[in-house]
């Protein structure tokens, strides 16, 4: 049952791109790159919020640094952009190694609000560091591309197969950090993860270091975070200060998360699913319309989250769907 | 041949309070040693100590050769010392199982011998068929024996339980005795329990040590200790004292 789900959730996400581009329209897919882009980072953000249920309200520094380390081995060394991913995910983690084993001492609310510390005081180095462009940023030059392997080869698509390029390249991220992120679940790092969630005390009495784990955990999230920024700095070209550390890096991933699942293999997928296309229809028929302004959108993310954690505090996932869809089944059996 | 287990002179103070002054225990391999006191009598801050969740400030505590004074809860687990808790501590969002596999990952990285290890051990603590049930949801004798479970999946060499058996039915204490005897001959671990309920410690014990006030008063067999004068009247009370 899970399986042929996938499967046709899987040809579905493989097809309908190309359906759309014979259309001639690209909108959808910048819609779909935008939900797979959400959904990798709410699968890196469930890591430390979900499994080892720490709140992180500051990953998008590591969305930022990966952004910045990717676009710099770019533009000062001509280092192609798959190269620099993991270059770039790995400087992320080792950042948030360094910068998260001293808050390991806090817990609840004081590591949340010293994650949130973390990306005030990034603000303020983005913008003024001239070496990484200060305010103004970094600009990424496309080179031309004779064909699309060399652009895929190389992330830049341009013209017609932009949007399509783009949404590929996400896609193929995104089942990277799906297939890692469920085997973390089942190994060793998902039992501990767990295991300090749930009672930090207890998880040391059975010889597990919490503040290791907890570094590993957020260290996991910030690979991935970063990974999404090297995507998405070659996506738009560019890394300046207040767009690649802009809080929705973290509010949509954390709020597709809950609403999903938290704590879910599939959980941020789901939740990634339903919120960014309803962001993207609210910001284009409320957009467009006398009620034009940017908050109606966010008005109604609010509303979703109330509702979701006021009816179903653990995620739309925690549904009984399996009695569910069990219920159809008497019929054959 | 050296004690297993030797904490010489350990004091902890909570501020004004005197949990332990200078409390000096040797644990031998193969023993069960029960530990006793009145409510707020420091047994468990000698256990916390003991398990590294809490540091003495003066004396030193040996395991197996090894100062374990100011080592980790973690390293002191992966020493061979285990514990359970006073208020139980199962990882309520995870399954029966999911809690044991956990303690099982100390010996191995690989999830299926882990799982394997674990269902052994739950069916030794009879908790057998309630593998997939969250522990949240578990009775509270179940929970204990959950931990216990969890905490022998560690290997350890001693085991320490923290009243294991309060607040159970007369019956589940029963079982509760029987299952902590298996621990001790078919495991073959040391045990160190704190108890309240005498009529348990007494007959399952091979020798009671005796808290009072922080200060160890009494050290010896359930026989000796159960007529010591001041453990009679710092513990055991008038009743017992007319007898």
């Amino acid at each position: 049952m899970a399986r042929i789900a996938l499967a046709i959730g899987a040809l579905v996400a493989i097809v309908y791109p190309i359906l759309v581009q014979v259309q001639g329209a690209t909108y959808y897919q910048t819609v779909g790159f935008l939900v797979l882009l959400n959904a990798m980072l709410g699968l890196g953000w469930n890591v430390i919020g979900g499994w080892a249920g720490q709140f992180d309200f500051g990953p998008q520094v590591f969305f930022a640094v990966g952004a910045y380390t990717a676009a710099l081995l770019y533009v000062k060394l001509g280092v192609d952009a798959w190269l620099g991913l993991p270059v770039a995910a790995a400087v992320a983690a080792t950042i948030c190694a360094v910068l998260t084993y001293p808050l390991t001492r806090l817990r609840g609310h004081y590591f949340a609000i010293a994650t949130v510390a973390i990306w005030m005081i990034a603000q303020p180095i983005g913008s003024t560091w001239e070496y990484i462009g200060a305010a103004q940023g970094l600009f990424i030059p496309t080179k031309t591309h004779g064909n699309v392997v060399t652009s895929a080869l190389s992330l830049q698509f341009s013209g017609r197969t932009k949007a399509l390029g783009y949404y590929y390249a996400a896609l193929v991220l995104f089942a990277v950090t799906l297939a890692l992120m469920a085997w973390v679940e089942r190994s060793k790092l998902g039992f501990y993860f767990r295991a300090v969630r749930d009672d930090q005390e207890a998880a040391e009495g059975i010889g597990i270091d919490s503040r290791l784990y907890k570094v590993i955990a957020r260290s996991i999230t910030a690979a991935v975070f970063g990974a999404g920024g090297v995507l998405y700095a070659f996506w738009a070209l560019s890394v300046f200060p207040e767009q690649v550390l802009e809080l929705n890096w973290s509010t949509l991933p954390i709020m597709a998360t809950v609403v999903g699942g938290i704590g879910r293999l599939w959980g941020p997928v789901l939740g990634a699913f339903i919120l960014v296309p309803i962001a993207q229809i609210m910001s284009t028929t409320l957009g467009a319309g006398p009620l034009a302004g940017r908050g109606i959108d966010l008005i109604v993310y609010g509303l979703i989250i109330v509702v979701i954690a006021a009816f179903r505090p653990t995620g739309l996932l925690s549904l009984p769907w399996s009695r569910w869809l069990r219920l159809r089944r008497p019929a054959n059996a | 041949m050296a004690a297993l287990l030797a904490v010489e002179s350990s004091t902890k103070h909570f501020g004004g309070l005197l949990a332990n002054r200078e409390v000096s225990l040797a644990i031998e391999a193969g023993e069960i040693v029960g530990l006793i006191g009145p409510n707020g009598a420091g047994k468990t801050t000698l256990f916390n100590c003991i398990s590294g969740s809490m540091h003495p400030e003066s004396g030193r505590i040996v395991f197996d050769g090894t100062d374990i004074t100011r080592a980790r809860p973690d390293r002191i687990c992966h020493l061979g010392v285990a514990r359970t808790w006073q208020v139980v501590r199962a990882f309520g969002r995870m399954t029966a199982l999911e809690n044991v596999v956990c303690g099982a990952l100390q010996r191995t990285n690989r999830i299926g011998e882990a799982r394997a290890r674990a269902r052994e051990l739950l069916e030794f603590t009879e908790l057998n068929g309630k593998d997939d049930v969250p522990a949240a949801t578990l009775t509270l004798a179940d929970k204990k024996r959950l931990e216990i479970a969890r905490a022998l999946a560690t290997r350890p060499k001693l085991l320490l339980l923290d009243e294991a058996m309060s607040g159970l039915t007369p019956m589940e204490t029963a079982a509760a005795v029987r299952l902590v005897r298996r621990i001790h001959a078919e495991l073959q671990v040391t045990i160190c329990v704190v108890e309240h309920v005498m009529e348990v410690v007494m007959p399952l014990s091979h020798r009671v040590v005796v808290l009072d006030y922080g200060v160890k008063i009494a050290d010896g067999t359930p026989q000796t200790v159960v007529r010591d004068e001041q453990v009679i009247r710092a513990y055991l009370g008038e009743r017992r004292a007319a007898r």
